[in-house]
């Protein structure tokens, strides 16, 4: 079966990726600026049973006040510097990397949500990519 | 259908062989478990490049979390979206390789008639001084102020339109231009021309030798299929080629598959200068470490960049002090150490398929690292940073090991006529035989092994 992210996983996504990027002077908040509509077309090869983990943990942190995710996303960001090869501090680490990636691809993209009209990550980064094919 | 050969994996080893062997006349089949994009159809964004052309969608790891190996699914293998540096390798490293397999034909003399051919046959570019960027510029300041030798890359290119505006770090996500000599547009595209059969999107799982052929199983878009050749050749890279070893039941016979990997860890450290470098743009990549003293003592250092999304994950910062950092994208200079690591690492493959990595930094590999980590440090204060972001973030580009050529059956998987020992119709050629870290760009060497494989059997 296709990965598929529930709305509830999308919920939890958002909170937690306003964590890792919040409103900041100009840069937007994830919750204002990424592209949750790509996510489905970005999760489609991510191995099913390491997508049903993750999709898990973000609907559980959809519950989760804000203080409490930011404690656990502290907790992860601290398991890279953890020297211990131990199952948790691994799926720390793995947690951290995924999370990560997962809120920067329609953050710190061309990804970012269509109905968004303020000044998106890139443009306050003053990132521009020519390509000239011809 | 019985074919001459039917290659299994289009990367840099695979796709060599295939164009040689179907240049000699022989049906030939080449079969790749990804896609099949071309030049206007490769993903548009860093975001998809990532989602859509790597196993497991993005970054795979280390069993430990650490280390993140990034591993390609599509015609073309990881040569589509690596620099295509294109470097011989030394004395120091066929020496190595010769001492630790036994293998007699690791000599420059021997290997140079077929870096000889493999580079006729692909557009190569060494870079000149109008070509380098401002990260470029910095990294030779840096160094010429602490006496480090450094030099111009030779890349594989053709026309990368860069003195018309093009950055080209956008063809980290396959080049639109067919300009850089990917395996896809140095190899495989020239032998489609020339009537190779090219099968995509199917993954084969189980080869079966015998003594007349060798059968592969597998599945193309869920179905199953089976193919038949004279010769079968593996070239799906050190995990690839791993997995169908061990899924095919080689193990206990030849109980060295998935032993001895080695990646050359990349440890990338940013510096942030007062004035606009604009590390992405243009030739990203012009310049690296030359130094004969860095590579006795095991490591190199690199003039890289990436995108957006890649260098935020470099930072392990959350909020407010990541987008600080991030808004100093155009500020950002970069330099890499790639260690020359010992091949103690090892591939595991359970009887789904499943892979983990065992990959531990030994106390060598540390201390080369550590090295190469001062000299940047030198390199990025010399040249003016005011700021230095040392990223505990790795990775692991040259998937090297796993199935290493040697003449000893206890030792090795292949033998020095690249046949699995044992069997006279099966073969591998790429990375994965390696038999330890070069400490040198992999993918000249891969495709020159390819060259020598074509050599030999048609013979």
């Amino acid at each position: 079966m296709a990965n598929f992210f529930s709305t509830r996983a999308t919920k939890g996504l958002l909170k937690v990726g306003d964590i890792y990027c919040p409103k900041n002077g100009e840069f937007p908040a994830f919750s204002e600026a990424a592209g949750t509509a790509h996510l489905n077309s970005l999760i489609k090869n991510i191995p099913s049973d390491d997508f049903s983990s993750l999709s898990m943990v973000l609907a559980i942190f959809s519950f989760f006040p804000q203080f409490v995710l930011r404690w656990i996303t502290g907790i992860c960001t601290n398991a890279q510097n953890n020297p211990s090869d131990g199952m948790l501090p691994s799926l720390l680490r793995q947690l951290n990397i995924g999370l990560r990636g997962l809120c920067y691809s329609i953050y710190y993209s061309e990804l970012t949500n269509p109905n968004f009209k303020g000044q998106t990550p890139l443009q306050v980064m003053g990132y521009q990519l020519n390509r000239i094919t011809d | 259908m019985m074919y001459d050969f039917i290659v299994v994996g289009s990367g840099s080893g695979g796709g060599s062989l295939a164009y040689y062997l179907n240049k000699s006349g022989a049906k030939v089949l080449l079969i790749e478990a990804g896609r099949f994009y071309r030049k206007d159809t490769f993903p548009k964004t860093e975001a998809e490049t990532s989602a859509h052309l790597y196993w497991g969608g993005g970054i795979e790891f280390a069993k430990d979390g650490r280390m993140g190996f990034l591993r390609t699914k599509m015609v073309g293998g990881s040569s589509i979206v690596y620099q295509c540096l294109m470097d011989r390798f030394d004395d120091i490293a066929l020496n190595d390789w010769k001492q630790e397999s036994g293998v007699d034909w690791f000599t420059p003399e021997i290997m140079s008639a077929h870096y000889d051919q493999v580079e006729s046959d692909i557009a190569l570019h060494t870079f000149v001084p109008e070509e380098r960027n401002g990260n470029g510029k910095l990294f030779i300041k840096g160094c010429e102020k602490h006496n480090y030798k450094w030099d111009y890359l030779r890349r594989g290119q053709s026309d990368c339109a860069v003195d018309r505006g093009n950055d080209c770090i956008g063809c980290l996500g396959g080049c639109f231009r067919d300009s850089k000599q990917s395996s896809l547009v140095a190899f495989v595209q020239k032998a489609e021309k020339e009537g190779l059969e090219i099968i995509p999107d199917t993954e084969i799982l189980k080869v079966e030798p015998n003594a007349d052929s060798c059968k592969i199983h597998g599945y193309q878009n869920g179905k199953k299929v089976s193919f038949e050749g004279k010769k079968v050749i593996l070239s799906g890279g050190a995990f690839g080629t791993t997995r169908m070893m061990t899924l095919s039941g080689f193990k206990s016979k030849l109980p060295t598959i998935g032993k001895k990997f080695s990646s050359h860890p990349q440890f990338m450290w940013l510096g942030f200068q007062n004035e606009i470098v604009d590390a992405h743009k243009g030739s990203f990549q012009t310049v690296a470490s030359k130094d004969p003293n860095f590579r006795k003592l095991g490591f190199k250092l690199e003039n890289v960049f990436a995108s957006p999304i890649s260098i935020g994950m470099l930072m392990n910062e959350d909020g407010i002090e990541h987008q600080r950092l991030m808004k100093q994208y155009r500020y950002m200079q970069c330099i890499e150490v790639a260690v020359r690591d010992e091949n103690v690492g090892e591939i595991m493959c359970d009887n789904k398929g499943k892979l983990t990595v065992s990959k531990p930094l030994t106390d060598q590999d540390k201390k080369r690292r550590d090295l190469g980590h001062q000299a940047i440090e030198n390199i990025l204060s010399a040249s003016g940073a005011r700021e230095i972001y040392k990223s505990k973030f790795y990775f692991g580009l040259h998937l090297m090991g796993g199935c290493v050529m040697g003449t000893d059956a206890s030792k090795s998987v292949v033998n020095p006529d690249f046949q699995v020992h044992g069997e006279k119709n099966l073969y591998i050629v790429d990375s994965s035989i390696y038999p330890n870290a070069p400490g040198i760009n992999p993918g000249l060497t891969i495709k020159t092994l390819g060259h020598r494989l074509a050599t030999q059997l048609t013979k």
